[in-house]
């Protein structure tokens, strides 16, 4: 078990491409820390540094007290788990999840008591003398654990190990590697796509974006205290709906539509205060709207009245599409590339009778706006 | 059967009429009574088995099987070796130049083998072991690596990369995850091209003419030496003796041939 510190690390390929820029990053003693990001975003590069599978061009890669940037992977005392598992389909899932011990002339009893336990953890006892490929998708996926786990490694790297597995058994996985890492208190950096997985299973989620660290925090903080447009957009789901907006006089102009900021707003953001009669980026969370005909009464100015395009009824809530005449805001992910001229998004609670091609009034929970700088896209706090 | 079925079959029976026919013709050939001249496919009425046992004592085959034998011994795990030895090194590890190192292997499968026999003559003489089967196994091992190197890289490059990195971070240096990960896996084309080898040492003829003087010391082609003089030719025995002599290719062909079709066709989608 060990700190991991990232200090000032850059990526350059022979190419000239720059794939990380100046990231710097602590991972705590026992945290589990995810980086996640679009596509192409770094975060694979970054986990590959500090597994030495990728040199490191500047910077300073520490795990526990020791420098590691030209330390061969094998000394570097971690383990990790790849995305298509790579197993090794000659050997059974003992002689797999013993390989490591065997390389390091760990002696045989000891080899067999440690794979034995990591696999009466992992409910792999049975199929220990299985080729990995009579092996079901998550039982590979176990084996994959199983070999980074007997290593007793200090740290845990895994780059998008359940992307390969099915939905239902992707929440299944989740859960089980937070429980393992937790009961084992091995310092984890999880690489992924999915920002479900960052935010279910992370102690903290650092968000890349084109080689650079957008922000670290807890999920709840990420979700809450976005510290730009794009981290906005990319934790929630669905996203959240950006606008174009002008403040004037304490009303939110959003086309068409207008909506009153209580002064509590600026208390919580006295920087917002300077954007009086600028234009501004608007953040409304699909979860922060509601139709109005079920809130009950809503002050005046905290609604907006527009026309459903669509209803998408999931049983526990409707997803709700409606227009805003407003210029939509790119948050620049490439994997979502925005089609800027469709519609805002609205969770309904299900007793809402909305169908499309009506109009409707959404309250609008306004407290809970995020407020952004239109040239820089970051957030506005003060 | 339609017609888009109809065609392409017309055509394999074809194929294999084009195949069989002259080595039904062979086979007829060396069951005829001795002293005739055979013409064309007729099966004899009495069809003398004991002609291969006949045509196997004149051409003295058993110090010729022996011969062959040792060279097939001699170049197929070496050369199977360093195929795979070289093959692993242009495909997985970083060495300079391995680019061009590979550009001169697939530009060996270029040159006609026929053009380097006198080079060779004179290689193997400066060497020391013209008229000794070391010039023939020597002569082949070389001969087989452009095409071996070629096949084993192509396997080694299909390997994901994610099981060489695995294997290094479980603490495999290149020899271990060679010897441990990626000669286990390279099984079935090992296999192939052990049995391609297998196939084209047997088969050699020209190469053992012209490298050694000594008929015993040659392979089994040699033998139809034997009926053939300046003054006539038994076309029974020799039909009978070259039915013995693709005995072996035949049998190792039964015997792999789904991994003879297998090799056929990685070849034609890799190479």
């Amino acid at each position: 078990m060990a700190p991991i510190t990232i200090d000032r690390v850059d990526k350059v390929y022979p190419n000239g491409f720059h794939a990380i820029h100046e990231l710097c990053l602590n991972v705590e003693d026992g945290e589990f820390l995810v980086l996640v990001g679009p596509s192409g975003c770094g975060k694979s590069t970054a986990l590959r540094m500090v597994a030495g599978l990728e040199e490191v061009s500047s910077g300073l890669l520490q795990i526990g007290e020791r420098v590691v940037n030209d330390v061969e992977p094998k000394n570097r005392d971690i383990a990790m788990v790849f995305q298509n598992y790579a197993l090794y389909p000659h050997m059974t899932v003992r002689d797999n999840i013993g390989f490591a011990l065997k390389l390091a002339k760990v002696p045989k009893k000891e080899i067999a008591r440690r794979v034995d336990e990591a696999a009466q953890m992992l409910e792999l006892s049975e199929q220990l003398d299985k080729k990995p490929a009579q092996l079901s998708g998550g039982q590979r996926q176990r084996v994959a654990m199983g070999r980074a786990i007997v290593r007793q490694p200090a740290v845990f790297l895994m780059d998008e190990p359940l992307s390969n597995l099915d939905a239902k058994l992707r929440v299944q996985m989740r859960a089980e590697i937070s429980r393992l890492q937790r009961q084992l208190g091995v310092t984890t950096i999880y690489v992924t796509h999915d920002q479900v997985e960052a935010m279910t299973m992370g102690d903290r989620v650092a968000v890349l974006m084109d080689g650079h660290l957008q922000q670290v925090d807890t999920p709840q903080n990420l979700y809450d205290r976005p510290d730009n447009v794009f981290v906005a957009a990319f934790i929630g789901s669905p996203s959240m709906n950006l606008y174009e907006a002008e403040l004037l006089d304490n009303q939110l102009h959003i086309g068409s539509h207008q909506l009153t900021l209580p002064e509590s707003v600026f208390v919580r953001r006295p920087a917002l205060r300077e954007y009086q009669g600028r234009r501004i980026v608007v953040g409304l969370r699909p979860e922060d709207l509601e139709d109005a005909s079920i809130t009950g009464p809503v002050p005046s100015g905290t609604t907006i009245t527009s026309t459903v395009e669509l209803t998408e009824s999931l049983g526990s809530e409707i997803v709700v599409h409606f227009m805003l005449d407003e210029s939509r805001v790119d948050p620049g992910n490439p994997d979502a590339a925005e089609d800027l001229s469709s519609s805002a998004v609205a969770r309904f609670d299900p007793r809402s009778r909305c169908r499309a091609g009506e109009a409707i009034d959404i309250a609008v929970t306004i407290d809970n706006l995020h407020y952004f700088d239109i040239d820089e896209h970051t957030a506005i706090w003060g | 059967m339609t017609r888009s079925q109809l065609l392409p079959r017309l055509v394999m029976a074809m194929l294999l009429l084009f195949t069989a026919i002259p080595f039904l013709t062979l086979l007829s050939a060396s069951l005829q009574p001795l002293g005739v001249s055979p013409r064309g496919l007729k099966w004899p009425s009495n069809p003398r088995w004991s002609n291969f046992v006949e045509g196997y004592q004149v051409a003295d085959m058993t110090p010729l099987l022996m011969s062959s034998t040792l060279i097939v011994i001699g170049v197929v795990p070496i050369s199977l070796l360093i195929a795979s030895l070289a093959g692993y090194g242009l495909a997985s590890l970083r060495i300079p130049g391995a680019r061009w190192m590979l550009l001169v292997f697939i530009a060996g499968l270029t040159i006609p083998f026929e053009s380097l026999i006198t080079p060779l003559y004179f290689q193997m003489k400066s060497l020391g072991v013209l008229n000794t089967r070391w010039a023939v196994i020597l002569a082949l091992i070389g001969l087989f690596m452009p095409f071996g190197v070629f096949w084993m890289r192509s396997h080694f490059v299909s390997i994901p990369n994610e099981i060489s990195e695995a294997a290094r971070i479980d603490g495999a240096g290149p020899w271990q995850a060679f010897w441990r990960v990626h000669l286990p896996l390279a099984r079935p084309a090992l296999t192939s091209l052990a049995i391609l080898l297998f196939l084209w040492t047997w088969n050699q003829f020209i190469l053992a003419l012209v490298l050694i003087d000594d008929p015993s010391l040659r392979t089994v082609a040699g033998a139809l030496g034997a009926f053939q003089s300046q003054y006539g030719t038994n076309v029974v025995l020799l039909a009978s003796v070259s039915v013995l002599i693709m005995a072996p290719t035949i049998i190792v062909f039964v015997l792999f041939r789904k991994q003879f079709s297998k090799a056929l066709l990685e070849g034609a989608v890799k190479g």
